[in-house]
């Protein structure tokens, strides 16, 4: 057999993909991966802990990491995209897009660029609640560790004020997108998720309210490597937050937004509990819910939270956010179901439990699949040689993407075996 | 341990309502989203998540003396929401069609009135009771060359027929608004409070259609109630006066004088404000069916009787203008069978609602329920 035949490609870097990717490898496959962003790891980056053992994210990353560098079977290719697909299961001919990240390997991380460079721009990597400049890196554990900069702000040549900076002549303004051919036996796609954009909430002030953050801010804020350093202070005025409150199926569960649960909003929201009131004693949290949904052995956690008489669970959709434009505090109306009243109370700051979406419900991967109204792939439509993992068929949490991921490794690899 | 609480569902009440436009009930998850966004709830006791779940469950006694329902203008805002498509806003719709049943007798009387299949029957009986009066005297379409509809209808005919039909259909709604009264009375535990002042502000209320101003999705719906309630009012005044020319001043209709008299002041706008409003009605369906559906059969079943009252009123005062003697009094006659049918299904049509939600209001008021 070929080393082409004999590589699987990898689209997105994320957990599900960098796990798929390790598997294959270790078994004595090659492997490429190709992330559309700077860097590797994908949404678990951005957590402050995750479940199930809600450590943070370098475990775990870090492993994987460290198995990608010790393997001499896994290739990667960051700010990269799929082009074209072409061919048939063992002999597939991929096109992939190399956009230029300006900075090459003899970056050593000294934040000298970044530094220097005048231009500022929103923060993406946490959700706009800060800025970053245009010559930047995400965080402190970021792989690979190279700065990048972005095209979409990055002035060039008529500024390269980093390019002055730089004492390792690590960034060069001359690179440009390229093409790269691939010839594989089988392709992974885990493309991942987004979150719902919140700003379609009318109901909920997504986006309008500066004190109502979606639950991926929330991890932002209580994050050691977020905006603030881990503190959890609200947005308008950087006060501590000392009463919170969750609104739970934020988009998930309703037919004009997201007719699915998306399986994880209420463990987040249990989990970011326990982050304010492990920060502030005397903080008081208020969880709005339709119903508490708990997957498995979650609700142990569940049950956990629910003991600390500071934590309150409201049944009852929350439907109607207002700011108090005095104080910047967040007003919430909602019928407490068991109380049979509509009450309308004040927090600090609220948590939108946002929805998960596929991202393929905005871009389609290039080659004939079907779509489910929502945009998740539909397995049985992908051709043989070709497989999905984790929350591109159903939003799932990170463990259940990881155990889906080794399953697809082995099949990935029956595949290329098969085509021998 | 707390004593047991039996629940015996009322299955043919859950039958009823899924029937009588209610088919979305199920689909209720109780979030709560619908009783969030409803403008005209109030905020103890709020609707309409809990009538959901008590429809569900067939709880019909919940609804016995139950104003919630009836507080309810049908705005649809929280169909407009609702994350299930449970519809809230039809359901009680519905919910409010088996009350007006249960309240309202005979009850085979109401059974015709809410059943779709006997759709044939609720016509036939006031054209064939009609016609049968009508036809005593042997031409059923006069002869003389000018068309007057005393010569097919004479004026006596007609009072004798409907002054009664109308006393009818009143005293029934009033006898079941006095008994949902009791009943509302029993089911909250109030005896007694200030009659005469929530009567005057329940009315003030009606009559500026203040609650409808609040209304989301369906904010027009303001309008067309507004139009279709005082075209009402001012065919009730025409009405009046034309039979204050007859009986007292024993003039003959049709009346020999201009169009700048009262009663035909108020006939035409009444007519014309009748028109737009059942226009709008009909439009403001249409524009909102994608989510909320174009409504129930009890709904359109008023919405067709007062849009033949409207349609037919006019065309038989044009054509009667016209000179057309044949199609003039059969669209009279069309005209004639649709108001003794709005009169005499009053208290077991959607226009009962009336009465119930009248005394809803009142009651709120009465029962000092309401916050100031």
């Amino acid at each position: 057999m070929s080393e082409q035949q004999k590589t699987v490609l990898v689209v997105g870097g994320g957990f599900s993909g960098l796990t798929a990717a390790v598997e294959t490898a270790e078994a004595g496959f090659n492997v490429v991966i190709i992330e559309k962003t700077p860097f590797l790891g994908g949404r678990v980056t951005q957590l402050n802990k995750y479940f199930p053992k809600l450590c943070p994210p370098n475990c775990g990353l870090e492993i994987n990491f460290k198995r990608i560098k010790n393997s001499g079977d896994i290739s990667f290719y960051t700010l990269a995209e799929v082009e074209k697909i072409s061919g048939q299961e063992g002999n597939y001919d991929v096109t992939i897009k190399q956009n230029p990240r300006f900075v090459n390997d003899k970056c050593v991380g000294c934040n000298a660029c970044n530094e220097a460079c005048p231009v500022e721009m929103p923060n993406e990597f946490n959700f706009g609640l800060d800025k970053t400049k245009a010559a930047y890196i995400t965080h402190n554990q970021a792989f690979p560790f190279k700065y990048v900069l972005d095209s979409k702000n990055c002035k060039g040549k008529s500024c390269a004020k980093c390019v002055e900076a730089c004492k390792y002549d690590a960034i060069n303004l001359d690179m440009k997108p390229e093409a790269v051919n691939l010839k594989v036996g089988a392709i992974v796609f885990a493309t991942g998720w987004d979150l719902y954009d919140v700003t379609k909430l009318d109901l909920l002030g997504g986006g309008k309210i500066k004190n109502v953050i979606t639950n991926m801010q929330m991890e932002r804020l209580a994050s050691p490597n977020g905006p603030t350093s881990g503190k959890i202070l609200r947005p308008s005025d950087n006060k501590e937050v000392n009463n919170i409150a969750f609104v739970q199926c934020a988009g998930s569960r309703d037919e004009n937004h997201l007719p699915y649960c998306s399986y994880i909003c209420c463990m987040a929201s249990l989990k970011q509990a326990t982050y304010l009131r492990e920060q502030y004693p005397d903080s008081k949290v208020q969880i709005f819910y339709i119903d508490i949904r708990t997957p498995g052995r979650y609700e142990q956690f569940y049950w956990k939270v629910k003991e600390d008489p500071n934590v309150t669970l409201t049944k009852g959709k929350v439907a109607k956010v207002e700011e108090d434009p005095a104080t910047g505090d967040v007003l919430l109306t909602v019928e407490d179901v068991l109380l049979g009243k509509k009450i309308t109370a004040k927090f600090d700051m609220v948590v939108l439990a946002a929805g998960m979406v596929p991202s393929t419900r905005t871009s389609k991967i290039p080659t004939d699949i079907s779509y489910t109204n929502d945009g998740f792939v539909v397995p049985a439509s992908l051709k043989k040689g070709m497989f999905a993992v984790g929350t591109l068929k159903s939003p799932v949490d990170v463990s259940r993407s990881v155990q889906d991921a080794t399953g697809v490794a082995i099949k990935s690899i029956q595949s290329v075996r098969r085509s021998i | 341990m707390a004593e047991a609480t039996v629940i015996k569902p009322d299955l043919d009440f859950v039958k009823g309502v899924i029937e009588g436009g209610g088919d979305s009930l199920k689909k209720c998850y109780q979030c709560a989203t619908c009783t969030v966004v409803c403008n005209v709830t109030p905020e103890d006791h709020p609707f309409p998540r809990k009538e959901m779940v008590w429809a569900q469950w067939g709880l019909k006694e919940k609804f016995a003396g139950n104003p919630d329902v009836w507080l309810c203008h049908q705005c649809n805002d929280c169909t407009a929401h609702c994350p299930r498509g449970a519809k809230p806003g039809e359901v009680l719709g519905a919910i409010r069609k088996q009350t007006i049943k249960q309240y309202s007798s005979p009850s085979f009387l109401a059974n015709l009135v809410s059943s779709k299949g006997l759709v044939w029957l609720v016509f036939l009986i006031p054209a064939l009771l009609l016609g049968a009066i009508l036809s005593v005297d042997g031409t059923f379409i006069p002869n003389e060359e000018e068309i007057k509809f005393s010569y097919f209808a004479p004026t006596l005919t007609i009072q004798a027929v409907f002054v009664p039909a109308l006393t009818f259909g009143l005293l029934v709604g009033v006898l079941g608004l006095m008994k949902f009264w009791a009943d509302m009375k029993k089911a909250a535990g109030v005896t007694s409070g200030d009659l005469g002042g929530s009567i005057s502000a329940t009315a003030k209320e009606i009559l500026s259609h203040v609650k409808f101003k609040s209304c989301g999705v369906s904010a027009d719906r303001f309008t067309s109630h507004f139009l279709v309630f005082y075209s009402f009012v001012m065919l009730g005044i025409a009405t009046a006066l034309g039979v204050l020319y007859i009986d007292i001043m024993h003039m003959e209709s049709p009346f020999r004088f201009g169009y700048g008299t009262p009663v035909k002041i108020f006939g035409l706008i009444g007519a014309i404000g009748l028109l737009a409003g059942v226009f709008l009605m009909i439009s403001n369906r249409f524009k909102n069916a994608e989510k909320v559906g174009i409504g129930s059969y009890f709904d359109w079943l008023l919405i067709t009787i007062v849009g033949v009252i409207m349609a037919s009123g006019i065309l038989s005062w044009v054509m009667r203008v016209a000179g057309i003697a044949g199609v003039a009094y059969t669209v009279y006659f069309i005209h004639l069978v649709f108001v003794l049918s709005l009169f005499l299904y009053l208290p077991y049509s959607k226009l009962a609602h009336m009465f119930y939600r009248s005394a809803a209001i009142c009651f709120l008021k009465y029962s000092g329920r309401e916050k100031k």
